[in-house]
């Protein structure tokens, strides 16, 4: 990609020769600088989980949000530039808002997705009343949500595709993960086969070592909807990864 | 001088409150409006007299307030009039002219002409300037032939071989440009004013139920009521008669009633009863 | 709720009025939501003024398979209302992939009116239909998007008639001592056709013949019934 590198990748509004649209791929290039996030979905529910990463014993560390809550059944993890993901999550509420306004009913996951999605790929030239973004988000969305087709999850990237997934990892350590649900993942999983299953896999593709602080964990369930893991939850949940990691030593890719 | 003696109550409309009602209603009283039959009324002359017809609906407002009411007045023997307009207006003024008519046929000791009729009722419209909100239709036969009238509500007239008033008008106008000719027989006249007033009926929303016919002829009146039902009332499906003690009871009340008997019994020897 | 001055003479004294943009074009409409049925009736007179423009104009628009909406007054508006509304329905089949819910026409209609607050569309709307349970329900509106869920409503010019009758035949209001019965189907046509019926004795804008629709989980009926046309 870096070979075929030229002018093209200037502007966003402009092909390449090859039919490639180079910042957008830049884009997508930004979404692996970020921290990891994943996410599980079983029959009971949907799990995600994010890295925090601590860049200094001074940073408070519950003001770094990575998952955050679109309306009560719908929550979303974010990878990528944390400000342009402000102005994405803003959109993702109101159009919740606007459709229990309308609807008088909880918005369907895909339909929050594909409304993301379409203010994903509004960059470029402004438009009328100048609030285009001048270039794509540098940012990717897990989103994790129950409607009435029960529990599911969508991913979105900065060109504004979104996919429906069992299981998705974003960030970083998103080859590795995903490599490793890949391996891991049947359908006929409980939630809390989901959150060891994630929490373990987080460890294995974080450079710090994993601990209530630096991981954030939120539960999507048709009773109890959007649930954010407090720091006893977390240790809780924590408990029943040790022995795994222990068992299969630093190096294991999977989990048998 | 003081004078003891009661005055004589003045005659005609009291207009006591119009200037109080002025100045309340343009602080934004609404004052109560009458009753406006929208009507169809019409009248034709034929070989031999006068056929006038008319609906039965009554309206208040977009409400029927009566199915069935008789819009054609008495005049006299020999002349009645339909009104449309005003329900108030109609009756009162037909009836006031009514009495003026008997009086003047007694005064007179002859059948009144309908030339008569037609100028009291115009002169009385007249003087109310349209506030007496009564639209005429006066039809009668006398010494000189057979007449009809039409009498709008700010006192002007017109004389015609056949004509219609109120909201159905034009309904019932079109049924007699289309199928009036001079010299009808009878029956044909009380059919075509039938039609013509079934138009009215029909189409216009102010007239409804019945039609209502009165021939006058030179020494007779045939007053016929109703000429026709053209509208049936629907027939209920269900059963809307409520069961001895449904009635909701919100309250009940005792009063202990304390009865004292007193009876009388008269003992007759038997010859005073008469039994013949 | 008031809205403007609807005189109908507004022509005589035109001089000093505002063009009104207002019309009342009548009409009836009545509903009635059961345990596993809803019905809706409408009669099929169209007028203004003293004058009739239609004796074969139904009001009720079937929105979807589970949903009926009668909508009466200012006609102009009801057409413009009804494909606005089909329109909105449209495009949320087409953006979420599924058929609107009665709770969400319902509401979605309420939130179309109230966007109108200030130059209303000027109709009574009624909305019946069956919800996910597959009980029937009435959703009944004010010009500007006021929205009341009941069992029974009747509405339109008539409706101020009507609606005690309903109020004494179904939820019996003022009676005792009566053995409540779940409504059938039937007995709630029988009395839409009586309550009609007498409308049509005293309403001079309700009349000439009624339409009624219903439906059940498995079927959609619609029939027509003669009434007095004058």
């Amino acid at each position: 990609m870096f070979l075929t590198r030229s002018e093209y990748d200037r502007g966003v509004n402009t092909f390449s020769p090859e039919g490639r649209l180079f910042q957008i791929e830049y884009a997508i290039e930004a979404i692996k600088l970020g921290s990891t996030a994943i996410g599980i979905c079983t029959s009971e529910g949907v799990v995600l989980a994010v890295e925090k990463r601590i860049t200094s014993p001074l940073m408070e560390a519950t003001t770094k949000e990575k998952i955050v809550e679109v309306d009560k059944h719908i929550g979303c993890a974010v990878s990528g530039l944390m400000a342009d993901s402000r102005t994405m999550i803003d959109r993702a509420r109101i159009e919740c808002q606007n459709h229990w306004f309308t609807y008088d009913e909880r918005i369907t996951v895909e339909s929050c997705a594909q409304a993301v999605s379409n203010l994903a790929i509004q960059f470029g030239d402004s438009d009328d009343d100048g609030a285009a973004m001048s270039r794509p988000f540098g940012v990717a969305i897990l989103f994790a949500g129950c409607d009435e087709k029960g529990p599911q999850l969508f991913h979105m990237d900065p060109s504004g595709t979104s996919f429906q997934y069992d299981a998705k990892a974003i960030g970083s350590g998103s080859e590795g993960a995903q490599q490793s649900l890949q391996e891991s993942y049947n359908r006929s999983m409980t939630l809390k086969e989901a959150i060891t299953l994630i929490l373990t896999i987080l460890k294995q593709v974080m450079e710090e070592k994993l601990n209530s602080n630096n991981v954030e964990v939120v539960t999507v369930t048709p009773d109890k909807l959007f649930h954010m893991f407090s720091k006893e939850e977390l240790d809780q949940a924590l408990e029943n990864v040790t022995p795994l990691i222990k068992d299969e030593g630093e190096a294991s890719t999977s989990r048998k | 001088m003081l004078s003891t003696t009661k005055k004589l109550e003045n005659t005609g409309f009291s207009f006591d409150n119009c200037l109080r009602n002025r100045f309340l209603e343009k602080n934004g009283f609404i004052s109560p409006k009458g009753k406006k039959t929208g009507t169809t009324i019409a009248g034709v002359i034929f070989k031999d007299g006068v056929v006038l017809g008319s609906d039965t609906r009554a309206t208040d407002d977009t409400i029927v307030a009566d199915k069935n009411c008789e819009k054609i007045h008495y005049l006299n023997k020999n002349m009645y009039c339909c009104g449309a307009g005003t329900a108030a207006d109609t009756f009162q003024v037909t009836s006031m002219v009514s009495s003026n008519l008997e009086l003047h046929r007694l005064n007179s000791g002859r059948p009144v002409p309908v030339i008569v009729a037609c100028r009291m009722l115009k002169q009385m419209l007249f003087r109310y300037q349209g506030y007496v909100g009564a639209a005429l239709i006066l039809g009668g036969v006398d010494n000189t032939g057979s007449h009809l009238y039409c009498i709008y509500p700010h006192g002007s007239s017109d004389r015609l071989p056949y004509t219609t008033m109120g909201s159905g008008s034009l309904a019932a106008m079109a049924v007699f440009e289309s199928k009036w000719k001079p010299d009808l027989s009878e029956n044909e006249a009380k059919e075509l004013v039938k039609d013509a007033i079934a138009a009215g009926i029909f189409n216009d929303l102010g007239s409804g139920s019945n039609v209502d016919i009165c021939v006058i002829r030179k020494d007779s009146v045939e007053y016929i009521r109703p000429y026709e039902c053209l509208n049936e009332k629907g027939i209920k499906r269900g059963n809307y008669k409520y069961k001895k003690g449904s009635t909701a009871l919100l309250q009940s009340h005792t009063i202990a009633l304390h009865l004292e008997e007193e009876i009388i019994q008269t003992i007759n020897d038997g010859s005073s009863m008469d039994t013949s | 709720m008031i809205l403007a001055n609807t005189e109908s003479n507004s022509s005589l004294k035109s001089h000093n009025t505002r063009f009104n943009p207002y019309d009342d074009n009548g009409g009836s409409i009545v509903a009635i939501g059961g345990d596993d049925f809803v019905v809706i009736a409408s009669d099929t007179r169209l007028s203004t003024g003293f004058s009739i423009y239609s004796r074969n104009q139904s009001k009720l628009f079937k929105l979807s398979k589970k949903s009926i909406l009668g909508s009466s007054g200012c006609w102009c508006d009801t057409l413009t209302l009804t494909r606005l509304l089909n329109a909105r329905m449209q495009m949320y089949l087409h953006e979420h992939n599924k058929e609107m819910n009665t709770p969400a026409l319902a509401q979605m209609l309420s939130t179309m009116l109230y966007y109108k607050r200030f130059f209303p569309y000027y109709v009574s709307n009624i909305l019946a239909g069956i919800e996910s349970d597959g009980s029937g329900w009435i959703y009944s509106y004010d010009p500007i998007g006021n929205v009341e869920k009941c069992k029974f409503r009747a509405g339109g010019s008539s409706g101020v008639l009507l609606q005690p009758l309903l109020d004494n035949q179904i939820m019996l209001s003022n009676l005792q001592n009566i053995d409540e019965q779940p409504l059938s189907l039937e007995k709630a046509i029988k009395i839409i056709q009586d309550v009609f019926t007498s409308a049509a004795e005293r309403d001079i804008y309700t009349g000439d013949e009624i339409r009624i629709m219903s439906i059940t989980a498995d079927c959609f009926k619609e029939e027509k019934i003669q009434m007095r046309k004058d």
